[in-house]
């Protein structure tokens, strides 16, 4: 009887005490800092480097994601590519964890859609402006005057315009509003990535798109976030995933206002430069390029090693801003094996 | 009859209440439900960070938000490099609530800092430390140090200055009046120099929804008058008890000194504390030989009733030690606010004894203006001046 009596008396103030321990042990949160000790808090966390977050705006899906359009051959047998592109200028979009920043955008993002042709197709994009100001779409590359976006100002609420031009030259290029302010309509982020490709295909690859850009929160003619793709240290706390082996392709694009120069540094590996891509012969074999305003260029490496490499921008202030990143480069054992094979 | 009464001072009571009634129907018409009368405008968020501590491997920073919108802190950085952080208790501030962000950082003793905290909005608000120091902790020897510099600062120059009695006691009744003059003179610039330091840290450390200039003229006023009600009664009891009106007037200006330099030991062991201050022995000579004049203020009075050595040194040390008080407050918890309250409650408290110096000497059948008062106030404040580039 008195161990029946105990023994409920032990059950019970186990289960009243348990539940007060647990949340003892929620109150208390860690976190590691970049000199790897830990840090005990009874508050909140706010760590935009290392905890993984996320926001709207998702730079994983971006990376790989290229807009070909609704594709159609004419009589002559030109293919023709039709694009419905839409700006905004309304939007109030979480650009880092907790930080809601008013974008102006094409197709709701920034950057806006990777537009991507062949060398002499004709690129048709149908052009909305629902935002409150005027816009245009503004292309680097070859075309006639009045494809140029910029003495064609469309209307805000509804405008629309039709930008029609052969793709061209082979090469990665920029695309951006052209009304003035100029400045102020490029840093809330109405610009995006253009590709043409040569008409024989360049060799199969994990090819990805990187916009370096950066965000001025305060209006202050100085960024307060810089990245790859928008979300500053996105790439870091999820790292983009390749394999040994494999050749890589990143068609890379500075659009970085307010700061004269950016750059892209590489971690354990080099890479073959084509600047601005228009060449197929790469003009630099370098872990380090710099880009100025709008400079772009495609970069193509293989990893040799598994494991974790950092790119980055090698201006450390950008980088401790947000412009960092990781690659995960995983074992290629099929590849491996399918060698060892072939060897055999 | 009684009736009567009553009513009336119903009526009173209630012509009283009749405007504060409508004041609050005032403001629930401008801030009730429904009401959007005032949406006029974009609040700006503004959050102030008002201390930064830096301790083991982290700095420490308080922000209070002090604009007129709930705002969230998500961000920290140091030296306009993002780090990770932690906000205690929460990251959410309403109105004039505060949080600390810990933000583990290998700081680098005697280096500047410039920290910064991004809010929701993206906006960021930094604050620079000249030179990183470690948040003092209470142990003797910092005890032991500050009294030592409160007693250099403070009571060892007034001592010093009380010295100077049997050389006024001896000078002739026009020559007492130049020194009378001369102590209004080195008190009102006394006045002026707390206000000044009052108004400059609530401009560096308070934010400006605390209206700091207002806040010292009030707390100025406040303290004037507190203590002009108070010295009066002391000077009435001392026409019917023992103790003269000499004593009665020195005895107030120590108290005002005193309050005075109470503010003085908060700043410099906040300077210390913040690691602002280096502590060399010429800001200590500076300090001693500007409030050896400190000294005189008390001696002067004093000298024409009959020579009280005890009480002398009473006084001495009433005007004195408050500055070791101070130096430890300001050391060990520095607080802006507290420093700013402080140093307005010396001001005013000076202006009274001002004014009761200058009521002594007109009681004394002396014009204003002859030329012993004037050149002797003159002389105070100009003493003061040039002492004061010591520091």
């Amino acid at each position: 009887m008195m161990i029946l009596v105990l023994s409920v008396i032990v059950g019970l103030s186990v289960i009243a005490i348990l539940p007060v321990m647990s949340e003892a042990q929620l109150k208390q949160k860690t976190f590691v800092t970049h000199s790897g000790s830990v840090i005990q808090t009874t508050g909140e966390i706010i760590d935009p480097l290392y905890t993984v977050s996320s926001v709207e705006f998702d730079p994983e899906e971006f990376l790989r994601n290229f807009e070909y359009g609704r594709i159609s051959v004419s009589e002559s047998g030109q293919t023709i590519r039709d694009y419905t592109i839409i700006a905004e200028d309304d939007k109030i979009q979480e650009i880092s964890p907790g930080v809601f920043f008013n974008i102006w955008s094409f197709n709701g993002t920034v950057p806006g859609p990777t537009i991507r042709a062949t060398e002499g197709d004709l690129v048709r994009i149908n052009f909305i402006n629902n935002g409150s100001k005027e816009h245009t779409m503004h292309f680097h590359g070859i075309h006639p005057a009045e494809m140029d976006g910029v003495f064609e100002s469309v209307g805000s609420g509804g405008g629309q315009f039709v930008y029609e031009f052969e793709a061209g030259p082979v090469g990665v290029h920029p695309y951006h509003c052209h009304v003035m302010p100029l400045e102020e309509h490029i840093v809330h982020g109405l610009y995006g990535v253009f590709i043409v490709d040569p008409k024989e295909e360049r060799p199969p690859a994990d090819e990805m798109v990187m916009v370096l850009n950066g965000f001025d929160t305060d209006f202050d003619t100085e960024n307060n976030f810089y990245a790859a793709n928008t979300i500053p240290f996105y790439y870091q706390h999820h790292p983009i995933q390749i394999n040994t082996d494999e050749l890589i392709r990143i068609y890379v694009v500075n659009m970085v206002e307010f700061d004269p120069i950016n750059n892209f540094h590489l971690h354990g590996n080099l890479y073959k430069y084509y600047p601005t891509g228009t060449d197929l012969i790469p003009s630099f074999y370098t872990d380090m390029i710099t880009l100025s305003q709008t400079e772009r260029g495609i970069m193509e490496f293989e990893y040799k090693f598994p494991g974790k490499y950092l790119f980055h921008a090698h201006k450390v202030e950008f980088s401790e801003k947000g412009w960092v990143g990781m690659f995960l480069v995983n074992d290629n054992h099929e590849k491996n094996n399918q060698e060892i094979e072939n060897g055999t | 009859m009684e009736l009567d009464g009553n009513s009336s001072r119903g009526k009173t009571i209630a012509s009283g209440v009749i405007p504060f009634v409508f004041v609050i129907i005032l403001m629930l018409y401008i801030f009730g439900p429904g009401s959007d009368l005032l949406d006029l405008g974009i609040p700006l968020p503004e959050i102030t960070i008002e201390k930064i501590d830096f301790v083991d491997s982290e700095i420490q920073a308080t922000v209070r938000n002090t604009g007129p919108i709930s705002v969230e802190v998500v961000m920290a950085d140091v030296n306009d490099r993002i780090q990770p952080a932690a906000v205690e208790p929460d990251k959410s501030l309403e109105r004039f609530e505060t949080a600390l962000v810990r933000i583990p950082f290998e700081w680098n003793a005697g280096e500047p800092y410039t920290i910064g905290i991004t809010i929701d909005d993206g906006t960021r608000f930094e604050k620079e430390i000249d030179a990183a120091a470690p948040a003092l902790d209470f142990s003797l020897d910092l005890v032991v140090f500050f009294a030592i510099i409160g007693t250099y600062v403070g009571v060892i120059p007034i001592m010093i200055g009380l010295l100077w009695l049997p050389f006024i006691k001896k000078i002739s009744r026009k020559k007492y009046h130049f020194f009378l003059a001369l102590t209004a003179g080195l008190l009102l610039f006394l006045a002026i120099d707390s206000i000044e330091e009052a108004i400059d840290v609530s401009d560096e450390n308070l934010a400006g929804s605390f209206n700091g200039t207002l806040l010292v003229v009030t707390i100025v006023i406040l303290s004037f008058l507190v203590l002009y009600y108070a010295g009066e009664k002391l000077v009435k009891q001392a026409n019917s008890s023992k103790i003269t009106k000499h004593v009665a007037i020195a005895l107030m200006i120590s108290i005002g000194i005193g309050l005075h330099n109470f503010g003085e030991g908060l700043a410099i062991g906040a300077s210390v504390g913040l690691g602002s201050i280096a502590f060399s022995t010429f800001l200590i000579v500076g300090f001693a030989l500007h409030n050896t004049t400190e000294g005189i203020a008390i001696a002067a009075p004093m000298s024409r009733g009959k020579l009280m050595i005890g009480k002398l040194v009473a006084m001495g040390l009433i005007a004195g030690t408050p500055a070791i008080f101070g130096a430890w407050l300001g050391g060990f918890s520095y607080s802006p606010f507290s420093t700013v309250i402080f140093l307005s409650i010396g001001a005013g408290a000076i202006f009274q004894v001002i004014l009761v110096l200058v009521k002594w000497i007109k009681e004394q059948d002396t014009v204003l203006s002859s030329g012993a008062v004037v050149s002797g106030f003159a002389t105070g404040i100009s003493i003061m001046y040039l002492t004061s580039i010591l520091v």
